[in-house]
């Protein structure tokens, strides 16, 4: 038996020990991976937000810090100068305009919300029954039940949330600064220290290529930043010329929801529609609010202004990949993944791109080059 | 001497500092004592075993290289594929600068002969450090001019020692 495959007892048995082990610490190894990772997934849960926000800051913040970084201002001391400045105009703002109500408002609306929920369901049966005279097949789907189904289970997680989010939010107020403040000082170093770990081969091509890609990325995410926050104001602005309620709400959310480009948009008029239409009810100011929504924020000021100048169209997704994006980072983590999936799906295009063109511009040098003793 | 004693009267090696080491290159020798630690914080140490490539012949430069300790081979391949070597470098000398202006080929191949440390400048950080310290980069680039025009000089001279010799003034009229 063992003379046929030319191996003695002992080899076989060694063979066999040596199998039996390794297949056993592998399967240890992958469990206590998985240990590992969902260890990981506890301790980090609360931190996603924070520092997804400190980076936004840090990349908005970036450009002024280096503005005063100089030969005798140190980077520390910049920032230092640029956390006075922002504390002075939050402060600033607070004495002209007084703290906002936003505790108020917050339980207006909690006040509010099943209300505009309950009108929103009783239009839209309205609406299903004037569209079953036409077609009578519609009669099989229970969207008005659907959607106040999803509405109360979004209302439940709203009311259990609030008190943990006002802690959250207070956490917020201590973290950013904090994170923010480290990743300006130090990012630099991180990257030079993660660079330096590539082979010498690479190293020169490392560097060239994350010089071009960081540049586009900031400017991107930069971008992208201001867009948002310039149409979460001029539709704050446009709605508060109407007698409509939690414009400052309603601007926040359109602005957010601008982030998702094709769909984020319409999303982000729903709510404000809905209030008007509750609360006003079809009348000129309704048609007013849709045209602040659709033409001047979407049409006039963002396809026509802001995307041409803050955002250039190497970084425009497919329509399908924007999907995916939202689809995934939907599943990853919830409404913010839903929110930053497309951002995050154009800075992955943004550097493949960069790595394409670079690769390209390499070889047609080199083969210009060699040419050169033939 | 007993070693123990010599190591603690040696004083706190400014000598053996990166920024010291640096004031040593032609290109760096403007730069006062602040100006070579910022310099410090841009450039690159990078360590190569012995018979390493540190760029080929015809790859995309990206910046200049010191040799802080070890050897360099610099040396181009003819056209049957044999190593022609051009120079020997060794602690203290310089190459590949002219890469910190242009993204161009490099025109030869340089590869470690000893264990060998390099600090290494690079375009990408020089970019960002002409917006920072505009002072201290200036005179980076007043010191690579001085050399590439040394050079450039050199090189004419040369072309027309080369041209007078092929061609006997008797040819030219």
């Amino acid at each position: 038996m063992g003379d046929h495959s030319g191996f003695s007892r002992a080899q076989t048995l060694m063979i066999y020990l040596v199998l039996t082990g390794s297949i056993a610490s592998g399967i240890a190894i992958f469990s206590s991976a998985s240990t590992i990772t969902d260890l990981l997934k506890t301790a980090t849960s609360g931190l996603f937000l924070p520092l997804l926000l400190s980076l936004i800051a840090t990349f908005l913040l970036d450009p002024a810090v280096q503005f005063l970084e100089g030969e005798r201002v140190s980077r520390t001391t910049s920032i230092f100068i640029i956390y006075f400045l922002i504390l002075a105009v939050i402060a600033l703002l607070l004495v002209l305009i007084g703290p906002p109500n936003w505790k108020g408002m917050l339980n207006a609306l909690k006040a509010d919300f099943p209300r505009y929920i309950a009108r929103a369901i009783e239009y839209l049966n309205g609406l299903l029954i004037g569209l079953q005279g036409h077609f009578p097949f519609i009669e099989n789907y229970d969207l008005p039940g659907k959607l106040s189904n999803t509405a109360q289970q979004f209302f439940g997680l709203l009311l259990k949330e609030t008190p943990k989010s006002a802690l959250r939010i207070g956490s917020l107020f201590l973290l950013v600064p904090l994170f923010s403040f480290f990743f300006l000082r130090d990012s630099k170093r991180i990257m030079r220290g993660l660079i330096s770990l590539t082979p010498n081969r690479y190293f020169e091509m490392v560097l060239d290529l994350y010089d071009h890609v960081s540049w586009q990325l900031a400017h991107f995410i930069r971008g992208r930043i201001l867009e948002a926050s310039i149409i979460g104001i001029v539709v704050y602005l446009g709605l508060s010329l109407t007698d409509i309620r939690y414009a400052p709400i309603l601007g926040i959310i359109a602005g957010v929801t601008n982030l998702l480009p094709y769909i984020g948009p319409i999303i982000g008029m729903i709510p404000g529609l809905i209030i008007a239409l509750v609360d006003l009810g079809i009348g000129g100011q309704f048609w007013w609010i849709v045209c602040v929504y659709l033409l001047i924020a979407q049409i006039l000021l963002d396809n026509f202004i802001l995307i041409p100048i803050l955002i250039s169209r190497v970084s425009n997704l497919h329509p399908l990949w924007v999907i995916l994006a939202i689809v995934m980072g939907g599943k990853l983590y919830g409404v913010i993944g839903m929110i930053i999936g497309v951002p995050i799906a154009s800075v992955i295009k943004i550097a493949l791109l960069e790595i394409r063109h670079y690769r390209q511009n390499l070889y047609r040098n080199q083969s210009l080059f060699l040419s050169r003793n033939d | 001497m007993n070693p123990f004693w010599s190591n603690i009267f040696r004083g706190t090696g400014y000598e053996d500092s990166v920024a010291y080491f640096l004031s040593t290159i032609p290109i760096f020798e403007d730069l006062k004592p602040k100006e070579l630690k910022l310099l410090e914080g841009m450039v690159h140490t990078r360590t190569y075993r012995p018979d390493e490539v540190i760029f080929h012949e015809g790859d995309i430069g990206s910046g200049m290289y010191c040799i802080r300790s070890g050897q360099v081979s610099i040396f181009n391949n003819d056209s049957a594929g044999r190593a022609v070597e051009q120079a020997q470098l060794g602690p203290g000398d310089f190459f590949g600068e002219v890469a910190l202006t242009v993204q161009k080929p490099r025109i030869a191949t340089a590869r470690a002969v000893e264990p060998t440390v390099l600090l290494g400048l690079f375009r990408a950080d020089l970019h960002e450090a002409i917006n920072k310290y505009p002072a201290v980069t200036s005179k980076i680039l007043l010191g690579l001019s001085r050399c590439i025009s040394d050079r450039l000089q050199y090189a004419a001279l040369k072309l027309h020692q080369f041209g007078s010799n092929s061609y006997p003034p008797a040819d030219r009229e």
